[in-house]
């Protein structure tokens, strides 16, 4: 991997945060007259995180100020805000929001007292939106199912009802993290958080036991369950299992929940790798082509190969750190990150499924087009919405961790 | 076909009828108004849907499942929705502040149009219903007064009722 090329793409990145964070705090997720000119809770979360990593702490508790600010009066985090704060939302609930608004805002705490945590740590700005973080974890446990100790939702990362409604892995992981997050900010504020403690710990438990699967050796997706509160589960409309391999079973770990060491986390990865790297241009794809959602065509997704290349770095596999960081630096285009990448073979087989189909909405035409006009069209490459800010904040902690260990 | 786990949404609207039959047209008109105005403040403010500019639009009709397949199973629109539906676009036509009301064409536009301009204005905008389109008939309808306050042209509007089926002009309301 070329360093130098590498370094030039974290400095893009780092300049990508800043030029797309709005003047009241929002980052969107992708910068305005493109695709997605809103401010997505997730990907927000994410920014924030790349910041943190980035050092860019001012910018860090901006985004923060701006969607804490934004909750919604049960504690909800909706799917999606304007630049103002204003839900503008079109989806159903996505409840990870909750629990990534609260772990990035666990990271900024801890990062403002580094090692003088004591005498440092940003407690004021914590105390400020206690009543929110409050009302935020309240919300998290307000949608736990009480038979199996697991966070329920109809979104998740994906957006995609059909493999993510019922109790899912990224969703679970993202909430417990936030959780416990909230317990160690309220700790160090002398809050009484004890029972959100011992909630976290069974929503824990739950994912490491029922989201298990030891005869396959891997986390699984999700566990389908039509209604939160179903009870006995059997008996629900959806009660099934979604055991396809999707990159976000890596998500316990992601999350801190689990060490990267952890045996269940290696077998689970390995699946993943085994299933989802793309044979023909590298790189990590969400989920099993098959699934049939691949807007733009099916391909890898520069995030998640971000995320997994972490993985191998904290367990010191350079070979495979190198070639999962190698890859997202080869996919870079004038140093900016795409969403994902196709082929114009896969994205003519999508664009023919979902024309005949007729579910190729309106607002896809522009994403089309802008795909047809990339200069990467004449490589043969499909690169479907660029740049989108994810990526880089993935980058940026990518690239930190790695010069880090290995640079 | 009614399960009981169902029932909730088709018995609301028999809820309607009889409501309508039992307090007069009027009262269920405020009933309905009054219900979305209470979600809305327990949803906080926000807009849903999609936006483009100052427009914000519905591009599927949210209650289009339920309420055709109870006409179908009732036989026939029910009456009273129909003099729910013309008593509102009435009061629409001849209210100075006719601009307020929805350009109706289903008996759940009433619910959702103050559901969704109440949250407006929680955030602090003025949503103008310039126009619908009715999933039932395909037919447009118009409010005149709101197409004025938002200076807009049913040619504007038709460009958005091609693909949607409830158009709102964003007006931003001055803060103090």
């Amino acid at each position: 991997m070329n360093l130098i090329e590498a370094e030039k793409l974290y400095e893009n990145s780092v300049k990508i945060l800043k030029n797309n964070q709005h003047e009241k705090g929002g980052f969107y997720a992708s910068p305005p007259g493109t695709r997605y000119p809103f401010i997505y809770p997730r990907d927000h979360s994410v920014a924030i995180l790349g910041c943190i990593e980035a050092e860019m702490m001012d910018e860090a508790r901006r985004g923060l100020e701006f969607v804490l600010n934004s909750q919604k009066p049960l504690g909800e985090f909706s799917q999606r805000y304007d630049v103002d704060g204003n839900d503008a939302s079109y989806k159903d609930l996505q409840i990870d929001g909750n629990g990534l608004v609260l772990f990035a805002m666990g990271k900024y705490f801890e990062a403002t007292g580094g090692l003088f945590f004591e005498s440092m740590a940003d407690r004021t700005f914590v105390e400020k939106h206690w009543e929110t973080v409050k009302k935020a974890v309240e919300f998290i446990l307000m949608n736990k199912n009480e038979e199996v100790d697991l966070i329920h939702t109809v979104n998740s990362i994906h957006e995609y009802p059909a493999y993510e409604h019922g109790f899912e892995i990224y969703a679970n992981s993202a909430c417990c993290a936030g959780i416990l997050a909230a317990v160690k900010m309220g700790e160090a504020l002398g809050e009484d958080v004890a029972n959100w403690k011992a909630e976290a710990e069974k929503v824990r438990e739950a994912i490491l036991t029922r989201m298990y699967s030891p005869r396959r050796r891997s986390f699984i997706k999700c566990i389908r369950v039509k209604e939160k509160s179903s009870n006995p589960i059997g008996y629900d409309a959806f009660a099934s299992s979604v055991i396809d391999v999707d990159v976000v079973e890596y998500a316990p770990a992601y999350f801190e929940l689990i060490d990267q060491h952890d045996i269940k986390n290696r077998y689970t990865v390995r699946r993943i790798h085994d299933n989802l790297w793309d044979k023909e241009i590298g790189g990590l794809n969400r989920y099993p082509e098959i699934w049939d959602r691949n807007n733009g065509g099916y391909g890898p997704w520069c995030h998640f190969t971000c995320q997994l290349a972490n993985h191998y770095i904290a367990i010191d596999d350079e070979d495979m750190a190198e070639m999962y960081m190698g890859w997202v630096l080869d996919m870079s285009h004038n140093y900016l990150l795409p969403e994902h990448i196709s082929t114009i073979e896969r994205f003519e087989i999508w664009y023919e499924d979902y024309t005949n189909a007729k579910i190729l909405r309106d607002s896809k035409l522009t994403m089309i087009e802008n795909i047809r006009n990339h200069p990467k069209w004449k490589d043969g490459m499909a690169y479907v919405t660029i740049p989108l800010i994810w990526p880089h904040a993935e980058y940026i902690r990518t690239y930190k961790s790695y010069i880090e260990k290995f640079g | 076909m009614t399960r009981i786990e169902n029932m909730i949404s088709r018995a609301f609207l028999i809820g309607i009828i009889k409501m309508v039959d039992k307090n007069g047209i009027q009262n269920a008109l405020e009933w309905l108004r009054e219900i979305g105005e209470e979600m809305a403040e327990i949803e906080g403010p926000g807009f849903e849907g999609a936006r483009e500019d100052e427009i914000n639009y519905l591009p599927v009709c949210p209650f289009s499942n339920t309420l055709l397949d109870f006409i179908k199973i009732y036989g026939e629109r029910p009456s009273q929705f129909v003099e729910l539906i013309n008593l509102s676009n009435k009061q629409m036509m001849e209210a100075e502040d006719g601009w307020d009301y929805p350009a109706l064409t289903t008996v759940t536009g009433i619910l959702h149009h103050s559901y969704l301009k109440r949250r407006g204005m929680m955030a602090g905008v003025e949503l103008l219903n310039v126009g619908s389109r009715c999933p039932r008939t395909n037919n447009f309808v118009y409010n005149e007064k709101a197409l004025e306050k938002a200076n807009m042209t049913k040619e504007d509007v038709d460009k958005y009722l091609e693909k949607a089926y409830y158009v709102c002009k964003i007006n931003y309301l001055k803060k103090e």
